[in-house]
């Protein structure tokens, strides 16, 4: 049954968990962007045969499980990695590649797929109008880009880039496959010791919506003290 | 490696896996539709219950949900007084049928919403019922707003539906792993390879299915205008 005396000794345990995951998404959500936004600036530019190559890319990251994408990058890409140290002549011992590193590059891998699209989505709400009237004006490309196109990208995409920094705490909750201590890892380790499965659970539910409430909370401030500056 | 000895055994439990997807399809979108509806008439009370339930869809991992799904049922059941009607294979229905409901709400309300608002006062005007309304001219204009946004989501049930195995139902992900732990763990990035091709086609199959239908859509030309307004779920869940 339903156990209240142990509610505040496992939320200690398990809220030791929220600063790793916290880390680990960050590193995600900065590295998803930064790969996304190529991704969608070849897309927005037409490049010819890497605009194909990213298509089929999202093609597969979006229809294969992300479970399967993280057991995928498990198995293959501690080989793969020995295989290209070797190639450049270091000996490195690949197979010791920490956990949390796969797991960071394989949920990077899938969400970057994602990213793309918002920031995609982001580029095309962009009016070509202003650039226009930037070049006309005398810009450089990088001072239309710092000055123009990114604060107003930016902000396009927040609400959208909130969803997927949400998207990307949850999907750390699939490293428990792989051995790497989130959230949800840690309730289930901290419940394993003293059987109070479904409390520990809760526990990590309540974490979960409780951050979630925080961080859409941020964006929206974030979102409106952006805008009433432009 | 014998891939073609693999693919009829792991195929020999896709019937479980399709099963227990269409069943959280089924549910699913008969709990959508009530938490629209009730998000929708703003009820004071019940309103923000089905505001919490969505929230705890969207924002908490499905492995958690079907691990709470798995571990709550019991309580819940016993408290009806029914005791040993419990299977992993039922707490993964019960678990992916709130998790999908929660998430295809969200889709459905913002299609709701996106039906203009004349269309609503020209209904009122002309002595509709709610029902009437609903089934007659604001539901089909919602369907076509809808329809991208449910193509993505079906397609996360079944990325969600592989999370089924930690709770121990028999699926195709947890024949996968009895195939290789028989084979001495040799063949696993094989194994997990031929099963990204099976979900990638299965994901295939149903996206084709939506597309089909929305190409069928009889409102092909506003399409342009109004999907931008529309905000669909265009990132992952999981």
């Amino acid at each position: 049954m339903f156990d209240t005396d142990i509610l505040l000794q496992d939320t200690q345990e398990i809220l030791g968990a929220v600063p790793v995951t916290l880390g680990m998404a960050l590193t995600i959500f900065v590295l998803s962007t930064i790969v996304g936004s190529i991704f969608a600036l070849v897309e927005y530019r037409r490049v010819p045969v890497l605009r194909e190559l990213i298509m089929a890319y999202k093609i597969v990251f979006k229809g294969v499980p992300m479970v399967i994408v993280i057991f995928l990058a498990y198995f293959g890409l501690p080989p793969a990695f020995q295989f290209l140290l070797s190639l450049l002549g270091i000996n490195f011992n690949a197979h010791e590649t920490p956990n949390w590193i796969i797991l960071v590059i394989a949920v990077t891998g899938c969400i970057a797929a994602f990213q793309s699209e918002i920031i995609k989505g982001a580029l095309n709400a962009f009016d070509t109008g202003q650039s226009d009237a930037a070049h006309s004006l005398g810009y450089t490309n990088g001072q239309l880009f710092r000055r123009i196109l990114f604060p107003q990208v930016a902000l396009t995409a927040i609400p959208d880039l909130t969803t997927s920094m949400m998207v990307i705490m949850k999907a750390l909750s699939l490293g428990f496959a792989i051995e790497v201590v989130d959230i949800f890892a840690q309730s289930q380790l901290t419940a394993a010791l003293n059987y109070y499965y479904l409390e520990a659970f809760v526990i990590a539910v309540v974490i979960y919506m409780v951050i979630a409430y925080i961080v859409t909370q941020i964006a929206d401030r974030l979102e409106q003290a952006l805008r009433v500056r432009t | 490696m014998d891939v073609s000895a693999m693919i009829p055994e792991l195929l020999s439990a896709l019937p479980l896996t399709l099963a227990i997807t269409f069943t959280a399809m089924l549910v699913g979108f008969c709990l959508a539709l009530v938490a629209t509806t009730l998000r929708v008439r703003r009820i004071p009370v019940v309103s923000h219950l089905t505001d919490l339930y969505v929230s705890y869809a969207r924002s908490v991992p499905v492995v958690l949900q079907l691990f709470v799904a798995f571990y709550g049922l019991p309580l819940l059941v016993a408290l009806f007084g029914a005791e040993d009607f419990f299977s992993p294979t039922i707490a993964a229905m019960v678990g992916l049928s709130f998790y999908h409901g929660g998430y295809l709400s969200e889709v459905l309300r913002p299609a709701y919403l996106a039906v203009d608002r004349g269309q609503h006062d020209a209904a009122d005007s002309l002595g509709y019922t709610f029902r009437q309304k609903i089934a007659r001219i604001v539901g089909p204009q919602a369907v076509h707003f809808a329809l991208p946004g449910y193509g993505n989501s079906i397609i996360y049930l079944i990325h969600n539906v592989a999370l089924v195995m930690y709770i121990g139902a028999a699926d195709v992900m947890a024949t996968a792993h009895l195939i290789m732990e028989r084979d001495y763990n040799q063949y696993q990035f094989e194994t997990y390879l031929v099963l990204a091709v099976i979900y990638a086609l299965m994901c295939l199959i149903a996206w084709f299915i939506v597309h089909l239908f929305e190409l069928r859509s009889p409102m092909q030309a506003p399409e342009a205008t109004t999907t931008a307004q529309i905000k669909n779920a265009a990132i992952a869940s999981v």
